[in-house]
């Protein structure tokens, strides 16, 4: 046997690095503010600029254009990490680093990323993705926005709705049909006829702000799609594996942190005379926990291994996501029965992270997306034998 | 300028209770522990990466910081990190924590010194984990140079340092010519206590030290890092300071409930023999 151990979150020495960095950030700079940006329901927009600073925006953008060049792994360890404090501030960078950045880059080219890259990589302009709509959300493609040449280019028409960063952000990707073909766009806010409403309020991540844009006959250059006319359902479902993945990566931020929070109050509460560590009844709620976390992180991280620009893997992302996000809920739960009525209280943090714990079950894809989405990728491969 | 920064990884404060003892008291039980660098060095860092540049403008070294530590392989960790946060290159002296003592540690420093040829040698004023407190005390007389220990605050200038101190009853300024070996206390890392000759006096520092960020990472991976055979730099390995046992401190009795101030008085007497 060899002295080296494998290391499942750390794969190699450049992850380990960076969760060391990221974990610094989070206890120095992310853990203090979490609480007050949860009260006020407001993005902390200097922090996520401060991310900018330590290169996390352009997480998975190559080296040559001004990234980080690193992998799948990177961005589930970044969110992971990020979790554990603050899963709406978390929320938040997902949608711009994840749904706008990641998602930008491979779709993009070069004139498109000498026109926007730097300025999100930097985190000067912060970018949020539209693709839900007031009445299509996990039925994607019953989306009604559309898109009709004119000119030089395209003329959107339609309504984006629960658009995270939409409230904050200066510039979105957009998807709206050209002749019933869903295309992907790059809008910027100050275009005229689009405007954003008013700042959605929600139960948890409140750390991350939520509104709807309108898109009144906004005319949009062709230089601005991205990729090809008709192209669009290929980027979104490849950066869907991506944003599934890290969302998977929350719910285990989630977990670990309510696990620890739990363990230490069982460790020094007492009643009846005795430890509540003790009851049978609390032993179970640590318990099942901790096997539901571990799970969770063996399938998150194994399958993190395989997702990737050039990879797809929708049945593995699909899979953990379906099945962190409830572990994710669950394990904060439990550590709000531990701690009974002191859980119930901010000042232990599980009710916040439970309240954030549940959009995890129904943002990037519901359960139930899931559950269809992999019985049809199964089927499809039994009739293919 | 050039500064040495000498690195100590320690057993992580956080998980202090994780240390083990085994039954025999010979030794400590290092398995399972997680490493850090010690805080104290980690501000020395961030006072030299201060000290050579424009603090309007971190990205760019004006002069060279060199980081050194002792220890085996797995410790060339905490020196990749040290680059990442902005060193030039490092240095590990090849060498098994066992067999080191704060003696042979500035002995070995002393030659590495006379190598180097650093203007200042900075360092954290003590290690968390033995507390000793000497490594740059013994530096400093070996070399010869002038000594601040515990800095709060140091400014450069022309061929010297200003350093302040807190102690007892107020701040002690001290002017160390060049070269010189200097050791921080925590205060160093405030947002207005370093200043080179670069950067302007309006500038402010974040507070505490300043995190690597990604692409610095990746170019660490870049930099030089060397390895050094302890007796290379001190034929001499023989150790001052030697070790007996160890035990871990007594567990705390439970306290008792007096009746009145009366007995209180008479127990702080008689018994606890405070008063």
């Amino acid at each position: 046997m060899s002295d080296v151990v494998f290391d499942l979150e750390n794969p190699t020495e450049d992850h380990r690095m960076l969760r060391q960095m990221v974990r610094n950030f989070v206890r120095d700079v992310v853990e203090p503010q979490a609480e007050e940006h949860d009260r006020t329901g407001t993005l902390n927009v200097p922090l996520l600029k401060q991310a900018g600073e330590l290169g996390l925006l352009g997480l998975t953008v190559p080296e040559k254009d001004g990234g980080a060049g690193m992998d799948a792994v990177s961005a589930v360890i970044v969110h992971h990490e990020l979790s554990k404090s603050d899963p709406g501030f978390c929320l938040a960078y997902l949608a711009h680093a994840m749904l706008f950045v990641n998602n930008f880059y491979y779709a993009s080219n070069e004139a498109q990323r000498e026109r926007w890259l730097s300025k999100v990589i930097s985190g000067e302009w912060i970018g949020a993705m539209g693709m839900t709509e007031p009445s299509s959300g996990t039925d994607v493609l019953g989306m009604r926005t559309v898109a009709r040449r004119e000119g030089e280019g395209f003329v959107l028409k339609g309504h984006k709705a629960l658009i995270t960063n939409a409230v904050d952000a200066d510039v979105f990707i957009v998807y709206a049909k050209v002749d019933g073909d869903v295309t992907t766009f790059v809008v910027e806010r100050s275009a005229p006829g689009f405007s954003v409403g008013k700042k959605t309020e929600k139960m948890g991540m409140r750390a991350s702000t939520l509104s709807e844009f309108m898109l009144d006959d906004v005319f949009v250059p062709a230089e601005n799609v991205l990729g090809t006319v008709g192209g669009g359902v290929r980027n979104m479902m490849r950066n869907l594996e991506i944003e599934r993945l890290t969302l998977a990566a929350m719910s285990l931020g989630i977990a670990d942190r309510c696990l620890d929070i739990m363990v230490r109050y069982a460790a020094e509460r007492t009643s009846f005379g005795k430890s509540i560590a003790e009851h049978g009844q609390i032993q179970r709620y640590i318990g099942e926990s901790f096997a539901k976390t571990e799970a969770a992180r063996a399938l998150v991280y194994s399958v993190a291994r395989d997702v990737g620009p050039a990879k797809r893997n929708r049945i593995g992302t699909d899979a953990a996501k379906l099945f962190a996000a409830p572990v994710g809920k669950e394990v904060a739960d439990n550590a709000m029965q531990v701690l009974g009525g002191w859980g119930y209280c901010s000042e232990y943090k599980v009710e916040r992270f439970l309240r954030d714990a549940k959009l995890l079950e129904i943002g990037g894809g519901t359960l139930e997306s899931h559950q269809k989405n992999l019985t049809k990728e199964l089927l499809r491969k039994v009739k293919q034998d | 300028m050039k500064i040495l920064v000498a690195l100590k990884r320690v057993a992580d404060p956080d998980n202090a209770n994780k240390v083990k003892i085994p039954a025999s008291g010979e030794k400590i039980d290092t398995t399972g522990l997680e490493w850090k660098p010690n805080p104290f060095d980690e501000y020395a860092l961030e006072a030299a990466l201060r000290l050579t540049e424009n603090g309007t403008q971190p990205k760019v070294r004006a002069g060279e910081v060199v980081v050194v530590t002792f220890g085996p392989k797995e410790t060339e960790t905490t020196l990749r990190a040290a680059l990442a946060t902005g060193a030039d290159r490092a240095i590990r002296v090849d060498a098994s924590d066992d067999k080191l003592d704060g003696d042979l540690v500035a002995r070995a420093l002393k030659a590495l010194v006379e190598k180097e040829k650093p203007d200042v040698v900075l360092m954290g004023k003590q290690a968390v984990d033995g507390d000793s407190n000497q490594v740059g005390q013994i530096l400093a007389e070996l070399l010869d140079w002038p000594m601040a220990t515990f800095a709060a605050t140091i400014r450069e200038e022309a061929g010297a340092l200003l350093v302040g101190r807190e102690v007892d009853g107020g701040v002690s300024t001290l002017r160390v010519k060049l070269p010189a070996v200097v050791t921080v206390d925590l205060r160093i890392v405030a947002p207005t206590s370093v200043y080179s000759t670069k950067t302007p006096s309006t500038h402010k520092y974040n507070d505490g030290v300043r995190f690597a960020a990604l692409p610095a990472i990746m170019a660490a991976k870049k930099k030089p890092l060397v390895e050094v055979k302890l007796a290379d730099l001190a034929p001499d390995q023989a150790l001052k300071v030697s070790y007996h046992g160890f035990a871990a401190p007594p567990a705390r009795k439970a306290g008792i409930k007096v009746k009145d101030v009366s007995e209180l008085v008479s127990k702080l007497k008689n018994e606890a023999k405070v008063l």
